[in-house]
């Protein structure tokens, strides 16, 4: 098993050596500060042009990378966008003389509106129907502008006025760039904040599956529209520097041809990094430059260069190094290695005798199309206790987490967590209320590493703090380092600390379903419930699953185990009800379940029933010599 | 439909198997793995979950890359066969987790399983067969696949796999996610096969039904064969009833 | 009553050109899971081809559908060579790709036939007919007819047809589908073929229809796909009602709202998608777990 996981152990140590990039990465900053501040002194009038118009769609890129790379939504109306900006800004100051700057600020406004109006079949449909929704939806825009008499219809709008900036004289393009440059720090600087801390992390959680973020606690809905609103936000910041630029709009800029560059850009650049998304929409400006007496054939050219990224580099250009470091690596020796440490025991939590009910089901029945999964399920369960869950497969024990879980509505009956009803609540807030969950087949994100995996789940901060952000950033700072903290010492616990920087899919399955365990923990929930947690685990780890569940139910947390490995529930539950067709069939401790008669014919059947009457009592993994 | 067409065996051969090697990555799921299935015999693998006994199962398809080793059937190399043509010399596949076609009719799944010998025409001798064995299957013809229970699921995919057919069945954890008493009908389904004169190759978790079903079984850990007897033996070893039957 | 009737012939015979882009939509979608970004494109250049050897080469109006069949065929299959690697992987990543292959295709067409487009005379010269006082372009019948037989053709094919029921059941399920035998990229590539056959012949009848021009893929594509969605993605019955819902949408949309037609379809589109996500006819899907 050790060689098995060399190059597994070789990554994590490599990620947890002191990381002298780090050192290097403010000095990198400088260095691109000052070649930024430079590099209008080296080019001519007409790059500066060029220079100026490939930095609005550095800005609009970085909206893209955010709500599409980073959030997960197919967003096709970035562009739109950028459109709505710029025609907010020539409407108000042509036909409405409104003052340039005043206008500006409704124009981002404006079209922060309309990427929450846009983004609202996100929280009906994703994928491909959002895609096609967007992509729908910005044509409905691209129609209006070139009908409407209001926005020049179709032949667009010119004699925007020149922005007014002190005695600058924006006409200048050099001096535009400066205005440009400081725009796009600010935006590159707020989307990295926003990417590298909860907001973001929360975001990627989503993007990599959303039901397992939706149960740690975010609030999927509002999450998606915050994601929408930055994109809006920073395609109005891109329409406004836009028409300020050009001084004139037309319907043209804003077609879907361009939102398919823009995509290009993304695309090529890396669209879950934001750096990529600007390198990308710098180069792809510059060659559309360089091609432009060729534009078709600068067009095909980067249609050739999407396919071919998607197929052999999907993380695009900011991906590359990653890539090259992977691929050295594995001929690098590994320094040391690095196994799953031991589970450290929580510190028991003071006895309660008289615990009440925690959970409490009543006649819960739930329809599916016509099929009934579950009849009438009562259950109460105690504060402190471990509760089994078995029955045959199809007897409807996941559909009973599902329901209390909230990802279904019971089609009738209650569900009450500590007396109070918890029926049809989504999961975030019965996150909040204190349950949690793990899933029969991992749901665990894709792109992030362990480490935030738990700061995503530490997190428990409502959704709709992202106002923060812009409000009181320091205090968002300052939380990060509590979440830090926090996830260190969790890792620690779960002995995951060797894995902090791997990314779960890429180890060993017994180790995910550790991370899985942890995850679920994170947020000292009133109640876990676990999702046959012993699948494909071996006999070793199966007993320190035992182990680590009786300490997480001394910890004061009451668990309620779905498991098919009787042994598991033998020696965990004091309690076990079985389900069978959607009813619960029996209840009582593991030994009267047994010996109940119904069970034996519903589930052990009878083979094992005599087996279980001649060799009482079942061996247990935990009680496997080693 | 004109195809290269190898006659399929009419009767079973030796299936022989050595040193068969997987790697995913830099991981190594199955090392040097041989096994032998005489004509007509029924030999269990059984192990822990991730011990690599699916991946042995899906390499010997063809499913997944085999890294080394040789795979033949009498005398025929099917080291370089794709996995789609396993079925053309005679060898069925039922995959872990049953994999039926979800939103097809039961009668449909079991006539793409003679999708290899011209679909209709040449499925319908085997077709009531199949229903005569699995007379349930037969109620519940025009059901779409996806609304069986476990169990007829699995059913239907054992039923799938002998429309071509076949002289040797690899069979991938059919118990899994069955109820004991469905298991134990399983073991009955099995038992028949191999009075068919069918091969056997069963990859179990559950090793109370491998022992039942099989004569011979070869027990992996970690990618490897660790063990191999006949059943009796390796039911009477101490580590394997430990590790394997829980006792 | 006359404005009526005509706007309603008009819909439904746009709306048999929706649901020929909506069924290689979703014939594709069906065996492959993944949305052609490219499909519009791919009809694009369908109406291309048939409408230059009709109109430079004098070929009969059927002969030259079915060569910008031929033509389309080999592209979908170069497109679904492509991104096979990307099969079962990553869906957002082979919906960029194809999105990728339709600015490729755009291009192209621009290279081969100008930016500027074309309009393409009716291939059927007789007089429209007239009913209630409604008077029918005999072409519109004609389109609806070829529609219709296509979408029966298409659906014996997939429920009758050995090629047809295993192409579904890759669909479902690759390794099961490997195991009994079927060649898996073989029936992908040939659904894909298929789907852009389809999209050939719709391009080849709404040339006539409309202006031919490297951009026209945008909104009938657009169009069509919302065809496909509304009848629930992947259903057939589905793909053709959804198209003529549409047809309706836009053929009424624009004698009401004339120049603002665009924006009021793709907006009630919205809002239909998002009332019904999973369309008229589609499953409703239960989130597992």
């Amino acid at each position: 098993m050790t060689s098995d996981l060399q190059p597994l152990q070789r990554r994590a140590a490599v990620l947890r050596r002191p990381d002298l990039r780090r050192l290097g990465r403010p000095a990198g900053y400088l260095v691109l500060a000052v070649l930024a501040w430079l590099l209008p002194y080296g080019l001519g009038g007409y790059d500066m042009h060029v220079l100026d118009t490939a930095l609005v769609f550095a800005i609009l890129a970085i909206g893209q990378g955010l709500v599409m790379g980073i959030a997960g939504q197919i967003n096709l109306a970035q562009v739109a966008f950028m459109g709505v900006g710029a025609y907010t800004t020539a409407i108000l100051t042509t036909q409405e003389h409104m003052a340039f700057w005043p206008a500006a600020v409704l124009a981002v406004a404006a079209a922060a509106l309309m990427g929450l109006l846009i983004g609202l079949p996100a929280l009906r449909v994703q994928s491909h129907y959002l895609g096609i929704v967007t992509l729908g939806l910005s044509l409905a825009f691209l129609n209006w502008v070139t009908n409407a008499p209001l926005a020049g219809s179709g032949s667009g709008l010119s004699g925007i006025p020149v922005p007014p900036l002190g005695g600058v004289d924006l006409t200048n393009d050099y001096l535009y760039y400066y205005v440009e440059l400081l725009a796009f720090v600010a935006a590159l600087a707020f989307g990295l904040f926003v990417v590298r801390t909860r907001l973001g992390r929360r975001m990627r959680a989503m993007r990599d599956d959303s039901l397992a973020a939706g149960s740690l606690g975010a609030r999927i809905p509002v999450l998606r529209m915050t994601a929408f609103l930055l994109a809006g936000v920073y395609g109005g910041v891109a329409g406004v520097l836009y028409a300020g630029l050009i001084r004139f709009v037309a319907p043209e800029t804003f077609s879907i041809t361009e939102m398919f560059l823009l995509l290009a850009m993304v695309v090529i650049g890396g669209r879950q990094s934001l750096w990529g998304c600007v390198v990308g929409a710098l180069a792809l400006s510059a060659v559309q430059e360089e091609l432009t007496d060729l534009s078709t054939y600068a067009q095909l050219g980067y249609g050739a260069v999407v396919v071919l990224m998607v197929v052999f580099a999907p993380t695009g250009l900011a991906g590359v190094p990653h890539r090259l470091r992977t691929a050295l690596q594995r001929r690098a020796p590994g320094p040391e290695s690095a196994t799953v440490g031991p589970f450290r025991p929580y510190p028991p939590a003071e006895p309660r005798p008289d615990a009440g009910t925690l959970l409490q089901l009543d006649a819960i029945t739930m329809r599916f199309k016509g099929l009934v999964a579950l009849s009438e399920v009562s259950l109460q369960v105690r504060a402190g206790e471990i509760r089994g869950v078995v029955g045959p497969n199809g007897s409807g024990k996941t559909t009973l987490f599902n329901i209390i879980s909230g990802l279904y509505r019971a089609s009738a009956g209650t569900v009450a967590l500590q007396g109070r009803q918890i029926g049809g609540m989504r999961p975030y807030r019965l996150a909040h209320l204190g349950l949690a969950r793990t899933f029969q087949n991992l749901r665990l994100f894709r792109r992030l590493t362990v480490r935030e995996h738990l700061l995503a789940a530490l997190d428990r901060s409502p959704t709709r703090w992202a106002w923060r952000y812009v409000l009181w950033p320091v205090g968002v700072w300052r939380g990060e380092r509590d979440l830090g903290r926090q996830a260190d010492a969790l890792l620690d616990r779960f002995g995951l600390a060797a894995f902090a920087g791997a990314i779960p899919y890429a180890l060993p399955y017994g180790i995910q379903r550790r991370v899985e365990l942890a995850r679920a923990m994170a947020g000292s929930p009133q109640l876990l419930l676990l999702d046959e947690p012993a699948a494909g685990l071996n006999g070793t780890e199966k007993a320190q699953l035992v182990e680590i569940v009786k300490s997480i139910r001394d910890s004061g947390t009451t668990v309620v185990i779905i498991e098919h490995d009787m042994g598991l529930v033998m020696s965990l539950c004091e309690q076990v009800t079985v389900l069978a067709a959607g009813r619960v069939i029996a209840h009582g401790s593991p030994a009267q379940v047994a010996a109940d008669p119904q069970v034996i014919e519903a589930y052990l059947g009878r083979a094992a029933a005599d087996r279980a009457g001649q060799e009482q009592p079942v061996t247990t993994p935990s009680e496997e010599p080693s | 439909m004109i195809k290269h067409r190898t006659p399929a065996p009419t009767q079973a051969l030796a299936y022989t198997v050595e040193d068969l090697c997987v790697r995913y990555g830099g991981v190594q799921a199955v090392r040097s793995v041989s096994l032998s299935v005489a004509p007509g015999e029924a030999v269990g693998i059984i192990g822990a979950n991730g011990a690599g006994k699916t991946s042995t199962l899906r390499a010997l398809m063809g499913l997944v890359p085999r890294a080394a080793g040789s795979i033949r059937l009498g005398e025929r190399d099917l080291g370089k066969v794709a996995a789609r043509d396993m079925v053309r010399h005679g060898i069925g596949y039922v995959p872990e987790g049953r994999h039926v076609f979800p939103g097809l009719p039961v009668e449909k799944n079991l006539l793409l399983g003679a999708y290899s010998r011209g679909w209709r025409t040449a499925g319908d001798g085997a077709l009531g067969e199949v229903y005569e064995q699995f007379p349930v299957l037969h109620q519940m013809r025009s059901r779409p696949a996806g609304a069986l229970s476990g169990g007829q699921q699995q059913m239907l995919a054992i039923g799938r796999a002998l429309m071509a057919r076949p002289t040797l069945v690899l069979l991938d954890e059919p118990s899994m996610g069955l109820s004991p008493k469905l298991v134990d009908e399983i073991l009955d389904i099995l038992l028949r096969l191999r009075a068919s004169k069918l091969s056997l190759l069963l990859v179990e978790q559950n090793a109370e039904l491998a022992f039942g079903a099989t004569g011979r079984c070869l027990v992996m850990e970690n990618g490897e064969v660790v063990m191999q007897g006949a059943t009796a033996e390796l039911r009477a070893d101490p580590r394997v009833r430990r590790s394997y039957l829980g006792l | 009553m006359q404005v009526f009737l005509q706007t309603l012939v008009g819909g439904l015979s746009l709306g048999a050109v929706y649901a020929l882009v909506a069924l290689g939509f979703a014939l594709v979608y069906r065996t492959m899971g993944l949305v052609n970004f490219a499909h519009a494109d791919v009809l694009m250049v369908g109406a291309y081809v048939a409408s230059t050897f009709t109109m430079t080469e004098h070929l009969p109006f059927a002969a030259a559908a079915a060569a910008a069949i031929v033509v389309t065929a080999l592209i979908g299959l170069v497109i679904e060579r492509m991104l096979r690697p990307l099969e079962g992987k990553d869906f957002d990543l082979m919906l960029i790709g194809t999105i990728g292959f339709g600015i490729v295709l755009e291009a192209l067409a621009t290279l081969v036939w100008g930016a500027t487009g074309r309009a393409v005379p009716s291939p059927v010269q007789t007089a429209p007919l007239h009913l209630l006082g409604a008077s029918i372009p005999s072409y519109d019948l004609v389109v609806t007819a070829v529609a219709l037989v296509a979408m029966v053709a298409l659906s014996l094919f997939l429920e009758r047809t050995r090629r047809g029921v295993a192409m579904q059941a890759v669909a479902m399920d690759y390794d099961a589908a490997t195991a009994v035998g079927i060649n898996v990229g073989r029936s992908n590539a040939i659904a894909f073929a298929i789907g852009a056959g389809l999209a050939a012949l719709a391009g080849a009848l709404v040339g006539p229809l409309l202006y031919v021009s490297p951009t026209m893929g945008g909104s009938i594509g657009i169009d069509g796909f919302a065809a496909a969605i509304l009848g629930g993605f992947g259903s057939i019955p589905g793909a053709v009602v959804g198209g003529v819902v549409i047809g309706l949408i836009s053929s009424f949309s624009a004698g009401h709202f004339h120049g603002y037609s665009d924006l009021v379809t793709f907006t009630v589109f919205a809002v239909l998608v998002m009332i019904r996500p999973t369309g008229l006819f589609g499953e409703r899907t239960v989130v597992r777990a």
